[in-house]
């Protein structure tokens, strides 16, 4: 099964875009920008449950269900955050999380 | 092996959705709800009653499981051993701690729609949809408190998340409310997604998502040191300290809350915390073994050596920040974010001392917490619905307008303080007591260091039960003993008296408050347990610490 098949690189692509979604959603001040970050970190953990899933015969179907659900969960975590955006900006004319100053303290 | 596995499965099927009964309810609820919008003759209805029904049947149907507990944890065809049962082909387990949790969610989002229903938050055509939101992020919390597998600890925390996000930003026309769901998303999302990475590394590297078995696993010493593992663990932890507000991941907690209602702050505040605790105490208590049938001694010494430091500076930092950066405060939603953030650090402190009493001690903490807190966003909402205003400086004088608002409110602030008599401080007590015991138990286990940490948490514990004094004491000053606007323009202060059913339900909380303040046995008996192993009580699932073994002492001198 897992023949031919090298763990590392795909951890380590893994890895890449979980540093990527972290940076990405630290750095990005359109809340559009943090939540396409947030979607990286949700594939990188993704690509690392795939991977593991080829390369331990014991995780094989625990990973692609761990997989799945991921996916499902990342479609209703998007769904609601961009209605909540979209809700930010009816009542800031903007999305960008900076204005978002009022509460504090 | 697999055949026998399905028999098992189809079998256990029924009796697995009996003991699912409170979540398969509420998703009834959900369907009911969103169902009943749809029609032309419901949909100007206000659907809370309905909403409290099923939530009150859900609770009642909770409570039966209680009862049959004995007859629940015995029929465990996997692993006979254990006092609890798993579901479901193990994705969740049915033990007397996960259904005390369940009680005690069930309970409080009944309280929580009956408050709704007093205060009117939700408008009348909006109300489906609010409570479709509180039973969908309730069914997650139960499930976190039962989750046996971490695919299960992942959706169960977004089940619990994505609701919650839109409760915060419910008023949608209110500039602050949508920032507050904006700022809980933003960072709920990265928090979730980050545990997840962490969940991956830590199920991949074990080669099972199946709670026991990583536990297990984890147990082992030196797999902690492995930076892979330790990645794993922290970023979950990490995961699981948001959802409790613990400092440095509580940065969320005050903004939601002062821009969300105050009836959905006091659902966040109670049920997420009270899940999240649930969780932690599974996975923390489970590293040290304590959930295995036979507890080994060594294992448990091995991981409460590095456990328990971590768990106790946590919950220290968290009680001190969340009380210091409390006493600044005006915006009476906002105090209560920081005092909600103490609370929790007062919980993990029973949590770090590692023992099955510590789990019992917080579950106590909890319930009392409950009534306490509820009360005390009750109080802000009645106010808010009074004046339209929450914060203390419009509040100056308040007793000359609704004296039993504001004696009602001192109830739940003094209790959150812990006076006695109130039930505030027989929880602080339960918990103070095991802090204690586990320092002399940790010294007679030969760990003089963990004692002298378990020392510093007592002091550290009683250092902020005094501070929290001026905040709370803060906001009753500025209501009793300053002036209203009319006494200062000698004009007569109008009354506001609030009316009698609000008053009712304030008096029923300070009620349950005062007399668990003055009778905790019973509550106590059943968080703790007794000897006696008939007598179900929370905790039966988590073992007690392996007694000292006396033989290396007895060495020659």
């Amino acid at each position: 099964m897992s023949e031919g098949v090298a763990l590392y690189p795909y951890l380590v692509l893994g890895a890449l875009l979980f540093t990527c979604g972290v940076i990405c959603m630290a750095t990005k001040r359109n809340a559009i920008g943090v939540l396409i970050g947030v979607e990286l970190v949700l594939n990188g953990s993704n690509i690392n449950f795939v991977a593991f899933s080829q390369y331990n015969p014991d995780f094989q179907v625990e990973g692609m269900i761990f997989a799945l659900f991921v996916i499902v969960m990342a479609a209703g975590e998007a769904a609601v955050a961009l209605a909540i955006v979209l809700n930010f900006y009816n009542n800031h004319s903007t999305v960008d999380v900076d204005s978002a100053e009022e509460l504090k303290g | 092996m697999n055949e026998r596995l399905a028999n098992l499965l189809q079998l256990s099927l029924g009796l697995d959705a009996a003991a699912f009964m409170p979540e398969l309810l509420l998703c009834g609820g959900i369907v009911v709800l969103l169902l009943m919008r749809l029609m032309p003759r419901y949909d100007r209805d206000n659907l809370g009653w309905i909403a409290l029904a099923i939530a009150g049947f859900a609770c009642y149907q909770a409570c039966s499981l209680w009862f049959e507990m004995p007859s629940l944890v015995g029929r465990s065809a996997l692993d006979p051993d254990t006092k609890s049962t798993v579901l479901f082909g193990g994705m969740l387990v049915a033990d007397s701690f996960s259904v005390f949790i369940k009680i005690f969610l069930l309970a409080f989002v009944t309280l929580v729609i009956l408050l709704t229903l007093l205060t009117g938050i939700p408008d009348t055509e909006d109300s489906a949809d609010f409570y479709v939101l509180i039973f969908g992020s309730t069914i997650g919390m139960s499930m976190m408190a039962s989750a046996n597998h971490l695919l299960m600890v992942f959706i169960a925390i977004e089940m619990t998340s994505l609701p919650s996000y839109a409760l915060a930003g419910f008023l949608k026309g209110r500039r602050q409310s949508s920032e507050a769901a904006l700022k809980y998303v933003v960072y709920g999302s990265g928090a979730s997604g980050v545990m997840l990475y962490g969940i991956s590394l830590l199920a991949g590297y074990c080669g099972t998502g199946y709670l026991p078995d990583i536990l297990a696993r984890l147990s082992t010493p030196g797999t902690l040191s492995e930076p892979v593992i330790a990645l794993g663990v922290a970023f979950l932890l990490l995961g699981i300290g948001f959802k409790l507000a613990a400092v440095p991941f509580h940065f969320w907690c005050p903004d939601v809350f002062e821009g969300a209602a105050a009836e959905v702050g006091a659902f966040l505040s109670v049920a997420s915390k009270g899940a999240a605790l649930a969780l932690l105490a599974r996975i923390a208590l489970g590293m040290g073994g304590l959930s295995n049938a036979v507890v080994d001694p060594a294992v448990w010494s091995k991981t409460v050596d590095y456990l328990v430091p971590v768990l106790a500076v946590f919950a220290i930092i968290t009680t001190t920040f969340g009380n210091l950066a409390a006493y600044g405060q005006t915006n009476l939603k906002r105090l209560l974010a920081y005092s909600t953030i103490a609370h929790a650090g007062f919980m993990m402190m029973g949590l770090a001392t590692m023992t099955r009493d510590g789990a019992g001690a917080v579950l106590f903490y909890l319930v009392v917490y409950l009534f306490m807190n509820l009360g005390a966003f009750a109080v802000v909402a009645f106010i808010r619905n009074l004046t339209g205003h929450e914060d203390i400086t419009y509040l100056r004088g308040f007793v000359q307008r609704s004296p039993l608002l504001v004696i009602m409110l001192g109830v739940f602030l003094l209790s959150l303080l812990g006076l006695p008599p109130l039930a505030g401080f027989s929880a602080k007590f339960q918990i103070f007591a095991v802090v204690f015991d586990s320092a002399r138990m940790f010294a007679e286990h030969g760990k003089p260091k963990l004692a002298w940490t378990m020392y510093v948490v007592l002091a550290a514990g009683g250092l902020n039960t005094v501070l929290a004094l001026f905040y709370y004491v803060k906001v009753l000053k500025v209501m009793i003993l300053e002036k209203t606007l009319e006494e200062v323009e000698n004009r007569p202060v109008e009354a506001k008296p609030i009316p009698g059913i609000h008053a009712a339900y304030l008096s029923v909380l300070a009620a349950v408050i005062l007399g668990l303040g003055i009778i905790w046995d019973p509550l106590a008996r059943i968080c703790y347990g007794t000897r006696d192993p008939n007598v179900v009580s929370a905790i039966d699932s988590f073992r007690a610490v392996p007694p000292v073994q006396t033989a290396p002492t007895a060495k020659v001198k």
